[in-house]
């Protein structure tokens, strides 16, 4: 909206010119951003010998651009495999976030009861906490259950650490969205004879709608982006979300010497998360604000 | 109220159930095996023994994890100073009325989203690469062969590579966050010292800066987190397991754990939760600090 108040508006030349070093710093830093990004690109489409050679430096591709990169990639590099085991962990732990914490939020938003502050509280130091603070205990109660021998329970136990970290801070993301909606449509629903329960389903869950949205893509990015905890409990090769699997391809890179191909995979593994923040950037930047201030 | 009574708990049972499982649980028996000495990490408890402070007191002798402590402060404050100084800079410009205003905030918040390990193999490869950097060829393109010499990658310059790298993926999230405080201001305070001929640095020196005390401290308080969990970076960035010059306590603690380290002398899983101890009470005690120095004072706006 505020974009296309602005662009009606006649140039102003006067205060443009008194913002240039402004506009200069910034355009700087974008450069800066492009050329890392496009640089990682043109070498996806190029050749190992082409790398270095420095022609991708040059922006010449003597052999044209080369899209079995991809392919090959994707296919020999285990990267579909990787790729749909991070689409899986990240899909399933997003839903049984807002399923878990919507409900949570919402009563901690709008009951008062004995507690109440005690878990909030919780909850917002637990965003403190670092992963190594809790990765052991962790590992031992996994292992001491023998679910690392397990595929379909490390899967399991994955998802449920995934849904586990990330519940202090959707609660709290959600908690202060809930704050905000009006109680006057609890009261009108209460008055028609709609049971409690039955009005958050209905009635608030559809309402928080945009948090919700907001929140998901967030979760979604860090479940996608995880690393620690998917680097030491994913047991084999099968099991890997992308950035472990990515981290393992490099290794195994300097073996095989086809830097193509692994950058390659590098752009697979940045797409999605990419995609994603071209279509929703203003949602994500709304998120970051609202939620960091709070804070 | 019988009825919200179940309610309550049913909707929260889930929340609360995992958060105990995965925070409170594990954090307490963390801290409890920092005094113990444990050799396998799933014994049960009746095999450890117990040592009081000597796992701290190892550690503190421990040159390896010692020179991982000063890498972190190293990281915190440098990379720190770095991240925030752009980060203003950045949302001081942002917010100063230019044009195509989101473009620019959603260029610089971009490596944000992306995977860390991605993102340092762009930078390790793309720009560091002693065969095809950029900084090679960019160097060689204006003749300064001496620089263009340079292995950004060896042991002496390796941190620095690292943490330039790691602070430009750092700077979006808080210059959002700076962003978002500047424009809490009210824009009547700027007019109001146009009017009385404040120019634009002065302007932010006496009515932004100190307005901006409260996100101050929000972005530090989430610098020193994100901080204190380094590890990607720094595996990424070093070929062998214990480098000393990106090793930072949690990759240090993840070649006790779980390595198979070419330092390890003993395994010892004391040892490890000690430092996951260490590092929380780094945490609280700048986030106690932090709400000393930058108080919301009677400042009201």
């Amino acid at each position: 909206m505020k974009k296309k108040k602005r662009a009606k508006t006649p140039v102003n030349w006067k205060k443009e010119l008194r913002l240039a070093p402004g506009y200069l710093i910034l355009l700087l830093w974008v450069a800066l951003t492009v050329v890392l990004l496009g640089w990682v690109l043109m070498a996806s489409f190029s050749t190992t010998k082409d790398i270095f050679n420095g022609n991708v430096n040059k922006f010449v591709f003597p052999t044209g651009l080369h899209f079995e990169n991809y392919a090959k990639a994707w296919s020999s590099q285990n990267v579909s495999r990787f790729f749909a085991n991070s689409l899986f962990y990240s899909v399933i732990s997003c839903a049984a976030l807002v399923l878990i914490c919507a409900p949570a939020a919402y009563v901690l938003a709008r009951f008062t009861f004995l507690g109440n502050k005690l878990i909030q509280t919780g909850f917002v130091s637990a965003m403190g906490v670092p992963v190594i603070m809790i990765i052991l205990p962790l590992f031992v109660l996994i292992s001491k259950m023998g679910i690392l021998n397990n595929e379909m329970a490390n899967r399991f136990t994955m998802i449920v650490l995934y849904v586990g970290i990330n519940v202090p801070y959707t609660t709290i993301f959600l908690l202060t969205f809930f704050q905000n909606i009006s109680r006057a449509f609890e009261e009108a629903a209460a008055i028609d004879g709609c049971p409690p329960m039955k009005t958050f389903w209905v009635i608030m869950l559809p309402m928080a709608q945009p948090g919700i949205i907001t929140v998901t893509i967030f979760n979604f990015i860090n479940v996608w982006n995880e690393y620690f905890l998917s680097l030491i409990l994913a047991n084999s090769d099968r099991l890997k979300p992308v950035a472990v699997g990515l981290y393992g391809m490099i290794n195994s890179m300097k073996y095989t010497g086809d830097w193509a191909g692994m950058f390659a995979a590098v752009i697979i593994v940045f797409l999605p998360t990419f995609l994603l923040y071209i279509f929703l950037s203003e949602k994500i930047i709304a998120g970051v604000t609202g939620g960091g201030v709070k804070g | 109220m019988k009825k919200n009574k179940t309610m309550i708990i049913c909707f929260l049972a889930p929340a609360v159930i995992l958060f105990l499982l995965v925070f409170l649980y594990p954090i307490v028996r963390t801290i409890l095996m920092s005094f113990f000495k444990i050799d396998g990490v799933t014994d049960s408890m009746d095999k450890w023994t117990f040592l009081g402070l000597g796992n701290y007191i190892e550690l503190a002798n421990t040159s390896l994890f010692k020179t991982s402590m000063l890498n972190l402060l190293k990281i915190w404050l440098f990379g720190g100073i770095i991240v925030m100084s752009l980060g203003l800079l950045f949302a001081v410009i942002i917010t100063s009325g230019i044009r195509f205003k989101s473009f620019f905030r959603a260029v610089i918040y971009l490596p944000n989203v992306v995977s860390a390990v991605a993102l340092a193999v762009m930078w390790l490869q793309a720009v560091y690469s002693p065969q095809f950097g950029l900084l090679k060829t960019f160097f060689n393109a204006l003749g300064l062969k001496n620089l263009a010499k340079i292995q950004w990658l060896d042991s002496d310059h390796k941190f620095w590579a690292l943490l330039i790298a790691y602070c430009f993926g750092m700077i979006g999230y808080h210059m959002l966050i700076f962003t978002s405080g500047i424009e809490r201001i009210g824009t009547e305070y700027y007019e109001a010292a146009t009017i009385d001929g404040a120019s634009k640095p002065k302007q932010f020196v006496y009515i932004t800066f100190p307005l901006l005390k409260g996100v101050l401290r929000t972005n530090l308080t989430m610098w020193s987190i994100s901080s204190v969990g380094f590890f990607v970076w720094s595996q990424l960035f070093s070929n062998v397991t214990a480098d000393n010059s990106t090793i930072t306590p949690m990759v240090y603690m993840y070649i006790q754990m779980f390595g198979a380290g070419n330092t390890v002398t003993e395994r010892n899983a004391g040892l490890a939760a000690a430092i996951g101890v260490l590092l929380c009470i780094c945490v609280v005690i700048i986030f106690t600090i932090l709400n000393r120095l930058l108080r919301d004072d009677d400042i009201e706006f």
